[in-house]
């Protein structure tokens, strides 16, 4: 089986530099209990998100139950209210949405139980009830992108967005601040959603190739699954254009495309850190030290002049 | 005689199935963790069985009359969505109320599409599932929309009498009233003549074709209550608030032993089937289970207890029943409407 | 039951004589397709292109293998198979997860065997348990997609370059093997379900089930077989998807049991049983995908695609049935 974990190496390497770094803070959590509400249990991003936590646990030496809101942000609020009454020692918490949680954090709040955001922010009211969000910026990523499609355009030409699944939280963002940060020169001719999802985007890419055709400049893509499908059908249309392709996440078949000269730059969000620093944040906030409301993951933009620098995330 | 004695085991398991799987959960939970065996689980269980719970309830008399309604889960976003978004220009309560009256529009349009233009119930309920689902989308532009005021709906999954909430209790309430309707009058009872064998339904004088109507509004109606509820209490209307909870409804509903061939079925079996799904959701996530494993073993339940029903209730024919009553079904509307 | 038989398939159904509505039954899936098409032509230059004739067919005709085995669990009264997306991943895991250990050929038979296996589970059940369809393959989906992410974890599966894999995800004359593949299966089964007796039975056990065991029909195996079709074919259409996109997650298939279902009924196969063609399902994948096509060519928001697809389905069924209770009453 060739299921690619290269994270497995990050692993030992993480665990190692908690084992050094973290004992002030381990002597006074070891023992106590983390309920920590993921997004799911089975997804190429999250699970090895879920092993960062995981590791990063067991280096402090905390009991964490791991339960799986399996992308419903409904489940999600009643998992946190099961926490609270659970009464255990901090939560750290993945929203999907910006006010679902706001009943349990309040419960959270009145208990006294400390909780932590990993990877997307929840709304404004809900914020105030949480102590620290770890994770990347995906409104910035979606500016950084906006960015980047000017630079290479030269401030002006035709692009279509690849998105998320409508109503995704991480697509709202990425989407949101793209727009909001794109040069008034960029015209997007089309945005589709291919649902992160390689097969679709392939798809839908075949169709607005067909339509656009060599009117298309740009490609922003909100993953790199979906850049890979829209190279895939650039490949099969035999079109002699070479759009800028962006994506997101920094994933192996990216920096494949970057070294072939197909895609222009991806970011790096690498999950396993995002988990690891998540906890240890946690820990850090049970333990009655303060910590920054936000611990950023940079947003590290890849492209063919650094990629020797950085290993894929995923 | 060893057919005989899976018959018989089989038989007790089945009829028995929702204090089975109880009490395993119970014994289960109450050996491997602590503090599983308290009032909070129980209120814990009890509160996040409300929303499901509501969808599966309107599914009850639906699969009584021996139809199925594969649109809940779309009629529950576009209901949470309108119960939050009209809130800045309605003001919350008649919003909520909107959100009630989405459900039931979405109910009248299914009982048009199955009695009047006689599409079977699957089909037609699949067409408004993708049309539900897509027009919730559409609307909000796949944005969430958040409560201006979301303290409103928190008191929903407050405390209350130490293993309820408001929101558990109006799902309790609810199914007992539908245990009351069902089981204690006339028209409940017609509904499951209605279910058993249409044609004898017909020859008695039975309405039919309202009967099936009724039950898809009333249908339309709980899901938009799920909705409603969902959205107050999460202070959230979300366009795919219920994409994922049709499964999860219809298992429960099948758990607690209503059938889908019609006929058959109670609102407090219902009401054990989520309960009893909820506790071992619970209990898998005290224990940090991964979700698939979770699925694994919901897979096998579900087969498992089916295939014991099947055996012990020994039936023949149950499956070519529902075929042909639908058939029929179709035959007789024409007869009745021509 | 059918008064109208608007298909070439014997079937247990009394022959009716041709009538305007039976005339306009056979022609209604043509005349969609046909104005979908003109549509078409209207909206993008490009659309009649070899091309983009050619990726209509293309994106669909994987999903569309499992919308034929859907074809034959509707015609035997064996309802819908819900359990196609878990097949489905399980085909693309096992086909890619097994290249290293045996080759990419044997992986991918292995692929469509693993899944045939999920489908022989519901088989048995269906046919020999005589379980309700919907509750078999809702448990057997849940438990299925559940060992799959088991096997993989979170993990993505990659494929291993070789001459098989490049070769399926390629083209032949031109033409992607996926549509190929689709077309030659369509054009088999469609002689199965049309000519042969297995074919005949299905007919016989979803038009009446007693009758069809009274008269020496091999009633549960033929609905078994039914299943154990869809499992296999679900399982070639995720080794399709994963060698043609070089990868495989458990997700790989979700949703495609709606997509098979609205083919199928599209097409104007009766999911209770007795009536239905192969063409007729064809037809309901060439729908869907025009339909896909043009959303994205006219530039409508992507979730538009539910609100096309369910109206559709419901025009098309409404004028059906209300055809079919007009030359009922004649």
């Amino acid at each position: 089986m060739t299921i690619r974990r290269n994270f497995l190496i990050g692993a030992a390497l993480s665990a190692l530099a908690v084992a050094v770094a973290g004992p002030a803070a381990a002597a006074s959590v070891e023992g106590k209990s983390i309920c920590y509400i993921t997004a799911a249990n089975s997804h190429f991003y999250v699970t090895p998100t879920n092993e960062g936590a995981q590791a990063a646990a067991d280096a402090a030496g905390v009991e964490l139950t791991i339960v799986s809101e399996e992308f419903s942000p409904q489940t999600g609020a009643d998992q946190l209210n099961s926490c609270v009454s659970r009464k255990v020692d901090g939560i750290l918490l993945w929203p999907l949405d910006a006010n679902s949680y706001l009943p349990g954090l309040l419960k959270a709040k009145q208990a006294g139980i400390p909780v932590v955001a990993i990877d997307t922010t929840a709304g404004e009211e809900s914020m105030k009830l949480i102590a620290s969000f770890v994770g990347a910026d995906k409104y910035g990523q979606g500016q950084i992108s906006a960015k980047q499609m000017g630079e290479a355009l030269g401030g002006e030409g035709d692009i279509i967005i690849l998105a998320g699944q409508a109503g995704n939280n991480t697509t709202i963002m990425r989407t949101d601040g793209f727009l909001a940060d794109k040069p008034d020169g960029i015209n997007v001719l089309a945005t589709v959603n291919a649902d992160f999802d390689q097969q679709k985007a392939l798809v839908a890419s075949r169709d607005l190739i067909t339509k656009f055709g060599d009117q298309i400049d740009g490609v922003y893509a909100e993953d790199d699954a979906m850049a890979a499908g829209f190279l895939q059908a650039l490949e099969e249309s035999g079109l002699d254009i070479k759009p800028v392709v962006l994506g997101i996440g920094g994933m192996k078949m990216a920096f494949d495309a970057i070294n072939a000269g197909q895609m222009s730059s991806t970011i790096m969000q690498p999950p396993f850190e995002n988990g690891r620093l998540a906890i240890e944040t946690l820990t850090k906030v049970m333990a009655g030290e303060t910590v920054d409301a936000v611990v950023p993951l940079e947003n590290t933009v890849v492209t063919k002049d650094n990629i020797g620098d950085y290993e894929p995330a995923f | 005689m060893m057919r005989l004695n899976i018959g018989t085991i089989g038989n007790v398991v089945v009829r028995y199935r929702l204090l089975v799987m109880l009490a395993a959960v119970a014994v289960f939970g109450g050996w491997t963790l602590d503090d599983f065996l308290t009032l909070t689980t129980l209120q814990s269980i009890l509160d996040r069985a409300a929303v499901v719970g509501f969808l599966a309830l309107g599914l009850t008399p639906i699969l009584i009359a021996g139809q199925i309604d594969l649109s809940i889960g779309s009629i529950m976003s576009l209901a949470a969505y309108a119960t939050i978004a009209l809130q800045p220009d309605l003001g919350n309560v008649p919003a909520a109320f909107i959100g009630l009256g989405v459900g039931i529009l979405a109910g009248v349009v299914n009982a048009l599409a199955v009695v009047v233009f006689k599409v079977t119930s699957l089909v037609a309920t699949l067409a408004t599932l993708l049309i539900g689902a897509s027009l919730a989308l559409l609307i909000s532009n796949g944005q969430p929309a958040s409560s201006a005021d979301p303290l409103f709906g928190l008191f929903l999954t407050d405390n209350f009498l130490a293993i309820l909430t408001p929101r558990s209790v109006l799902f309790i309430g609810a199914a007992l009233l539908m245990f009351v309707w069902l089981k204690g009058t006339p028209s409940g009872r017609n509904l499951y003549a209605v279910g058993s064998s249409m044609p004898a339904a017909i020859s008695a004088g039975i309405n039919v074709n309202g009967y099936i109507a009724g039950v898809f509004v009333l249908s339309g109606f709980c899901a938009g209550a799920a909705g409603v509820i969902q959205a107050l209490s999460s202070a959230t209307g979300s366009p795919i608030a219920g994409s994922v909870l049709l499964i999860p409804a219809i298992t429960a509903v099948v758990i607690g032993g209503t059938r889908l061939e019609g006929g058959r079925g109670s609102s407090l079996a219902t009401l054990g089937g989520v309960v009893a799904l909820g506790a071992l959701t619970t209990l898998s996530e005290y224990n940090g289970v991964p979700s698939y494993t979770q699925a694994v073993y919901t897979g096998l339940i579900l087969i498992l207890l089916i295939t014991l029903d099947r055996i012990a209730g020994g039936d023949e024919g149950k499956t070519t029943r529902t075929l042909r009553s639908a058939a029929v079904a179709k035959q007789t509307q024409q007869g009745g409407t021509s | 039951m059918s008064l109208v038989k608007s298909d070439p398939n014997p079937g247990p159904a009394p022959a009716g004589t041709l009538t305007a509505g039976s005339v306009l039954s056979v022609l209604s899936i043509p005349l969609a397709i046909v104005a979908l098409m003109v549509l078409g032509s209207f909206v993008s230059p490009s659309f009649l292109t070899a091309r983009n004739l050619v990726n209509i067919l293309n994106a669909y005709s994987a999903v569309g293998l499992a919308a034929i085995g859907s074809t034959f669990v509707a015609v035997c009264g064996g309802l819908a198979d819900l359990s196609i997306p878990a097949n489905v991943a399980m085909g693309a895991l096992v086909a890619l997860g097994a290249q290293t250990l045996v080759g990419p050929v044997a992986a991918a038979l292995l692929g469509i065997l693993v899944a045939s296996l999920g489908g022989l589970v519901n088989g048995v059940l269906i046919g020999y348990v005589r379980i309700n369809p919907i509750i078999v393959t809702l448990g057997s989906g849940f438990l299925l997609l559940g060992l799959s992410q088991l096997l993989v974890g979170g993990g993505i599966v990659y494929s291993e370059p070789s001459a098989f894999g490049s070769f399926v995800a390629g083209n032949l004359l031109g033409v992607p093997v996926a549509v190929w593949t689709f077309f030659v299966v369509a054009l088999i089964l469609h002689i199965v379900l049309s000519r042969t007796p297995f074919g005949r039975w299905n007919f016989a056990v979803g038009g009446n089930y007693e009758a069809s065991a009274a008269s020496a029909v091999p009633v549960r195996f033929t609905r078994a077989a039914a299943f154990v079709l869809t499992g296999l074919l679900s399982g070639m259409c995720g080794v399709l998807i994963a060698l043609s996109i070089g990868q495989a997650r458990p997700i790989i298939g979700a949703g495609y049991e709606f997509v098979a279902i609205s083919a199928v009924v599209l097409g104007g196969t009766s999911l209770f049983g007795g009536r239905g063609s192969i063409l007729r399902t064809v037809g309901g994948v060439i729908i869907l995908a025009l339909i896909s096509n043009l959303i994205v060519l006219i530039g409508l928001p992507t979730p538009s695609t539910g609100l096309a697809t369910g109206t559709i389905i419901l025009l098309v069924v409404a004028v059906d049935a209300y055809l079919r209770r007009r030359t009922g009453a004649e």
